[in-house]
C-alpha cells in the first residue's frame, strides 16, 4: 500500500483541477399515463385521488404503483378542495431587484380524502410564523386552469372550526 | 463454512476540516486507513478484503474504487464499494461485518474505509443529481420552474430536517432553545477529540439561539457542517479479536431497513407518511438489530449511543424511536443531564453529525466512536463502563436507517 509520509515532503498543497458536470444533458424517464385523468379534472376544477383497492390508499397527486401492495391503484375517487397542513418550513430568497431577504411557507398539505401528503404552496400573504401542524387550507384556482399542477395557484388559510370548539369547552 | 462471531479491534480517522487542500480523496483515505492499521499495531499484509464507500455525486468523481485501488491497500484483494446516501458508512460497516461473519475461506480479517471530500465538488449539485429527476417532472406536469424550485428548494437534507423538527416540536413540547441544548452539548463534545470539524468549547444556547434561520425553525447556529474527512475501521474474527486487543468490541446485531421515500415521493406524488418525524423505518431497524443482539429492554441495557443527527431534533427523534427514551421525552433528557458525558446515557460524545460531516464517512464514524467507547480507547471516553452501544446511520431521503450494536460480551449462542 502506498505509505503516506514518503508523498508529503514532496508537496504541500494538492493542485486542483476545474471540472464540469452538467446534469440537464441526463435524460429523466417518468410515466405520465396515470396522470391524464388527473390533469383533466384539474382543467375542470375538480381533484381526484387514485384509490388501491388492495390497500384503500389514496394517493393525491395519484401513484402509479402502490408501493405497500405492489399492485397497480385503478379507482380514482372524487376529493373535496380542503385539505390540512400535515408539515411545513419556510424558505428564504433574496429579491433580486431590492436584494431583500424575504421569507415564505412551503407547506406538505393532506388532501381531505387522501391519505398522502403534497408538497405544495400556501397563500404567499401568509406569513410562515402563523402556519401551524393541523392548519385547514383549501386550494386556489387559477382563473383560467388549463389541466396542469400549475392550475392550482396556492392554498388559502380557512377557518379552523376546532379553535372555535375549544373556546366553546373553555 | 460456518458462521463467525466479528468484532471490532480498532478503528482511525483523518483530521477533518472544511477544505481538506492538502490533501487529495485518496490521500485522505489513506491518512485514516494508516491511523486504524498504526492503532491496533497491525499492517497492511494482515488485512484480507477491503470494504469501502462514499457518495461519489458529492465529489463528482465517479467510480473512486477503480483509481483509488492502491491508495486503499486493495491491491491484489478483494474489493467492494457500498453507496447508500447518507448512510452509506452505516452500510459500509455492514458490509465489513458480514465479510466476517460469512466465515468465508481466507477472509478474516476486513478492512471498511469511509470518506467524503466535499471540498471538491457542490453538494448542492450532488443533492440536485437526486433531486433533479423529480423536480424536473413536476416542471413537465406544469408547475412553473419557479415555483416548482422555490418549494423543492426548501427540501434538500436541512428541508427535511426542518419538517421533521415542526412535527417534534408539535409533538413533544420541545421548543428552540431545546434545540440549541442539543447543539451545545455536540461541539462541546467535539472540542474533546482531535479529528473533529467544528470545536467549539465554549457555545453556549444563547449564542446559536442568536444566529438566523436557515429553514425555520432551524438556525445557522444549528446546522451540520460540510466537511472533507475520512474513517477506517478493522473487523476480524473472535479469535483474532482476543490476541489484538484487551478488549474487542463484539458486532452482535446489524439492520438496514428502507422506508417509503419521505414527503417528496416519486414523481413528486408526496409520501403516505404523513408524519416526517414518525420514522418506522427506525423503529424496525431496531426491532431487527435488538433481537438479533438479545436486547430486550434497549432502554435499561445499552450504556451508550452514536447516532446520525446532522440536526439537533433528528438526535432527539432517533433517541426515541429506537427505543432510548420514552416517545416525546427526549429533550428533557438533555435537560437533566442523562445525556452528557458523565450522565446514565451519554450520547454522541464524539460530538456527532451535527459537529462533523464527511458524509459518506459519517455512518462509519458513528459505529467506530461507538466500539472506541467499549474498548475504553475513545477520545472523550465515558466515566462509566460501556458494555452495550449502538451505532446509528440515516440518510437517502429520510427513508434510510442502519443500525449496528456493539458490546464487550461475544453474542449468546
Ligand atoms: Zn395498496
Amino acid at each position: 500500500m502506498v505509505k503516506l509520509e514518503y508523498l508529503k515532503k514532496e508537496y504541500e498543497k494538492t493542485r486542483q483541477m476545474p471540472g464540469k458536470w452538467p446534469l440537464s444533458s441526463y435524460r429523466y424517464k417518468f410515466n405520465i399515463t396515470h396522470f391524464q385523468p388527473f390533469l383533466k379534472a384539474l382543467k375542470e376544477k375538480r381533484l381526484i385521488g387514485l384509490k388501491c383497492r388492495s390497500c384503500n390508499t389514496v394517493s393525491f397527486p395519484p401513484k402509479l404503483v402502490c408501493g405497500k401492495c405492489l399492485v397497480q391503484p385503478d379507482q380514482w375517487v372524487a376529493l373535496r378542495d380542503t385539505g390540512m397542513v400535515a408539515t411545513f418550513t419556510a424558505n428564504y430568497m433574496k429579491d433580486e431587484t431590492t436584494g431583500e431577504l424575504q421569507s415564505f411557507p412551503v407547506i406538505a398539505i393532506q388532501q381531505d380524502g387522501a391519505d398522502t401528503t403534497f408538497l405544495t404552496q400556501l397563500n404567499p400573504a401568509v406569513k410562515f410564523e402563523d402556519v401551524y401542524v393541523g392548519m385547514p387550507v383549501k386550494v386556489k384556482w387559477k382563473n383560467q386552469p388549463e389541466g396542469n399542477l400549475g392550475d392550482i395557484e396556492y392554498y388559502d388559510v380557512i377557518d379552523d372550526a376546532t379553535k372555535k370548539m375549544k373556546l366553546q369547552n373553555e | 463454512m460456518s458462521k463467525q462471531q466479528a468484532a471490532i479491534v480498532s478503528a482511525g480517522f483523518c483530521e477533518h476540516a472544511s477544505k481538506r487542500s492538502d490533501v487529495n480523496m485518496a490521500e485522505m483515505a489513506n491518512e485514516a486507513i494508516q491511523d486504524c492499521l498504526n492503532n491496533a499495531n497491525i499492517e497492511m499484509d494482515a488485512v484480507d478484503a477491503i470494504v469501502m464507500g462514499n457518495m461519489p455525486a458529492f465529489e463528482g468523481a465517479n467510480l473512486p474504487e477503480l483509481w483509488m485501488t492502491d491508495w486503499v491497500g486493495a491491491r491484489d484483494k478483494p474489493l467492494i464499494r457500498v453507496t447508500t446516501g447518507g448512510t452509506t458508512g452505516g452500510s459500509v460497516a455492514i458490509a465489513g461485518y458480514y465479510h466476517v461473519a460469512a466465515g468465508l475461506p481466507g477472509i478474516e480479517t476486513v478492512l471498511a474505509v469511509a470518506f467524503e471530500q466535499q471540498s471538491c465538488g457542490n453538494t448542492s449539485v450532488g443533492l440536485s443529481s437526486v433531486a433533479l429527476g423529480e423536480i424536473s417532472i413536476v416542471n413537465a406536469l406544469g408547475l412553473p420552474a419557479e415555483s416548482a424550485m422555490r418549494i423543492f428548494g426548501a427540501g434538500a437534507a436541512i428541508g427535511i430536517a426542518s419538517y421533521q423538527a415542526i412535527n417534534y416540536m408539535k409533538r413533544s413540547g420541545c421548543t428552540e432553545e431545546d434545540l440549541a441544548r442539543v447543539v451545545v452539548q455536540n461541539r462541546r463534545n467535539a472540542a474533546k477529540n482531535w479529528w473533529t470539524h467544528l470545536k467549539m468549547p465554549d457555545y453556549t444556547i444563547e449564542q446559536v439561539m442568536a444566529t438566523p434561520y436557515v429553514s425555520y425553525p432551524l438556525r445557522f447556529g444549528m446546522v451540520t457542517p460540510a466537511s472533507d474527512g475520512a474513517c477506517a475501521v478493522l473487523f476480524t474474527r473472535e479469535e483474532i479479536a482476543k490476541d489484538t486487543v484487551d478488549i474487542p468490541a463484539y458486532v452482535n446485531g446489524v439492520s438496514s431497513v428502507a422506508n417509503e421515500t419521505g414527503i417528496v415521493g416519486y414523481a413528486a406524488a408526496g409520501a403516505g407518511q404523513l408524519d416526517p418525524c414518525e420514522q418506522l423505518g427506525a423503529v424496525e431497524s431496531a426491532k431487527l438489530a435488538y433481537s438479533q443482539a438479545g436486547i430486550s429492554f434497549p432502554e435499561k441495557e445499552i450504556d451508550y449511543a452514536e447516532v446520525y443527527s446532522p440536526f439537533p431534533n433528528q438526535e432527539l427523534m432517533w433517541l426515541e424511536r429506537l427505543g432510548l427514551f420514552k416517545e416525546n421525552t427526549a429533550h428533557l433528557r438533555y435537560r437533566d443531564g442523562t445525556t452528557a458525558p458523565n450522565g446514565e446515557l451519554p450520547v454522541n460524545c464524539s460530538g456527532g453529525v451535527n459537529s462533523t460531516n464527511a458524509i459518506g464517512a459519517s455512518g462509519l464514524e458513528r459505529v467506530a466512536e461507538a466500539a472506541l467507547q467499549i474498548m475504553g480507547k475513545a477520545e472523550n471516553q465515558v466515566p462509566k463502563t460501556v458494555h452495550t452501544s449502538i451505532g446509528h446511520g440515516w440518510g437517502g431521503c429520510i427513508n434510510f436507517v442502519t443500525l449496528t450494536v456493539l458490546s464487550d460480551q461475544p453474542r449468546r449462542k
